[in-house]
């Protein structure tokens, strides 16, 4: 890689994180909630970034590969920490049969939160980062229809209801 | 859109971005800037010392700062030599500057001080350059703490540790390390200790397999190396050799340890690590078992 290229790449990931650190510093905080592990991880996945970016073939590929720095990142801290409880299909639809109709904002956040991580991170990239789907695939290094089944299921959880276009990400 | 998913959207949305994040970002990106270039802190030896082993006697406060540490049993001693200090309400800075005294080899002593002296005084230049740069973009908080630790200190081995710990919101920090043998009055390479340059390898190996039995054995341990089920194996730069002149000393067992800064192996979480190299492994290429057995 010649000097040129190389100068533009460190440039063009440096603009890069600068102008969404916000949504990294959004996506580690929905993982770990508190602000001082997710600033934590937002440094150490710029660090991560940085020690291997020349392994990124493609300066297209950027976005997906940084954002599944930051999951990762969140995940290793999570599993460190046991912050986590995972929670069974079966066990949360029972823990959700009861109340069906109304829920309080307080209940659906916590609902979200009991997801298991392969779920919850599709629904904060789709729907928060607002990616696509095939985004959404790249990021987590999943196939369309893996990540399409698990949104689906996600939201059944969830009990939420969407037409099939809010779902892939219309153009 | 669904009218859960919207007002999960906006709890998401509502995340607060807490003022630190600028800093934590650019510091992030300055450090890992520098790592690429290679630390200017390990920059040679220069005569750059002369100005200010005057300092020492004419500041009292210089002078007062000057605290002896006893080592016992031997005459070589270290201490404070002088000490930078800055202490503003957004801005700390102390940095020890550590000095042998007493090593009768004098040019070895002489080129220990020396460079203490000028990594000292470059550390607290790029301090007070940061800050000030810093000011220039509408303030923050910054620190920089450096000072030094006496690792092992018996009869025939003196390892002084010093290190550079940089605090924002979080932090990062750097370790180095000079082991002199007290008897022979000579500093110690990691290269000089075996018969040839296959310790690299071996000791590499070595290291590996410690961090894959402390990750199997703990799930809170991460290291980055292969083999360990590492989340994103491909994203990471795993960890492969130590260097030629990898960063050690020698501990009060006679055991080497190689240590690692923050950041070098693992995730910042696990801040420096020490890895105890278990003598028998390498006991076939040391030169010999005086300081290692």
């Amino acid at each position: 890689m010649g000097k040129k290229s190389r100068w533009n790449q460190d440039e063009v990931f440096t603009n890069f994180i600068r102008e969404n650190k916000e949504n990294f510093y959004r996506l580690a905080y929905s993982y770990v909630k508190n602000s001082e592990d997710a600033l934590d991880i937002v440094q150490d996945s710029i660090h991560k970034a940085i020690v291997s970016i020349d392994s990124l073939q493609d300066l297209k590929t950027l976005k997906s590969w940084f954002y599944r720095i930051v999951v990762n990142t969140s995940l290793d801290f999570l599993r460190k920490h046991k912050r986590v409880s995972i929670v069974d299909a079966e066990t949360m639809e029972f823990i959700s049969s009861g109340n069906e109709d109304q829920y309080e904002n307080i209940d659906l956040e916590r609902a979200l939160d009991h997801l298991a991580p392969e779920y919850k991170s599709i629904i904060v990239l789709r729907f928060f980062e607002d990616m696509k789907i095939d985004e959404v695939a790249d990021v987590l290094n999943e196939n369309v229809n893996t990540i399409k089944t698990r949104l689906y299921k996600a939201l059944k959880l969830l009990q939420i209801e969407l037409k099939d276009e809010m779902i892939k990400g219309a153009n | 859109m669904d009218k859960k998913l919207e007002e999960l959207k906006t709890e998401y949305k509502n995340i607060q971005i807490p003022d630190e994040l600028d800093l934590v970002v650019e510091r992030a990106l300055l450090k890992s800037k520098k790592k690429k270039n290679g630390y200017k802190w390990l920059a040679g030896a220069a005569a750059a010392a002369v100005l200010f082993i005057g300092g020492l006697n004419i500041s009292p406060a210089m002078a007062s700062s000057l605290a002896e540490m006893p080592v016992v049993g031997s005459i070589v001693k270290v201490l404070t030599f002088t000490e930078y200090k800055v202490d503003k309400e957004k801005y700390q800075a102390d940095i020890k500057v550590p000095a042998v005294s007493d090593l009768e080899n004098g040019d070895l002593a002489q080129s220990l001080n020396d460079k203490y002296l000028k990594e000292g005084k470059e550390l607290y230049d790029e301090f007070m350059l940061e800050v000030k740069e810093l000011e220039d973009n509408g303030g923050g908080h910054l620190g920089v703490d450096s000072g030094y630790e006496v690792k092992t200190d018996n009869e025939q081995i003196l390892s002084i540790g010093r290190y550079v710990v940089n605090t924002v919101a979080s932090s990062s920090t750097i370790m180095k390390y000079d082991t002199i043998d007290k008897k022979n009055q000579i500093l110690l390479s990691l290269p000089m200790l075996f018969t040839d340059e296959s310790y690299v390898n071996t000791i590499s190996e070595n290291i590996k397999e410690q961090m894959r039995e402390q990750m199997k054995a703990d799930e809170n341990i991460i290291y980055w190396v292969s083999g360990a089920g590492l989340e994103d194996e491909d994203l990471t730069e795993l960890f492969e050799t130590i260097n030629k002149e990898q960063n050690f000393y020698i501990n009060n067992e006679g055991k080497l340890v190689i240590s690692f800064d923050k950041y070098e192996v693992a995730p910042g979480y696990m801040g420096v690590v020490e890895f105890i190299i278990p003598t028998e492994v390498i006991l076939d290429i040391l030169v010999s078992d005086e300081y290692i057995h």
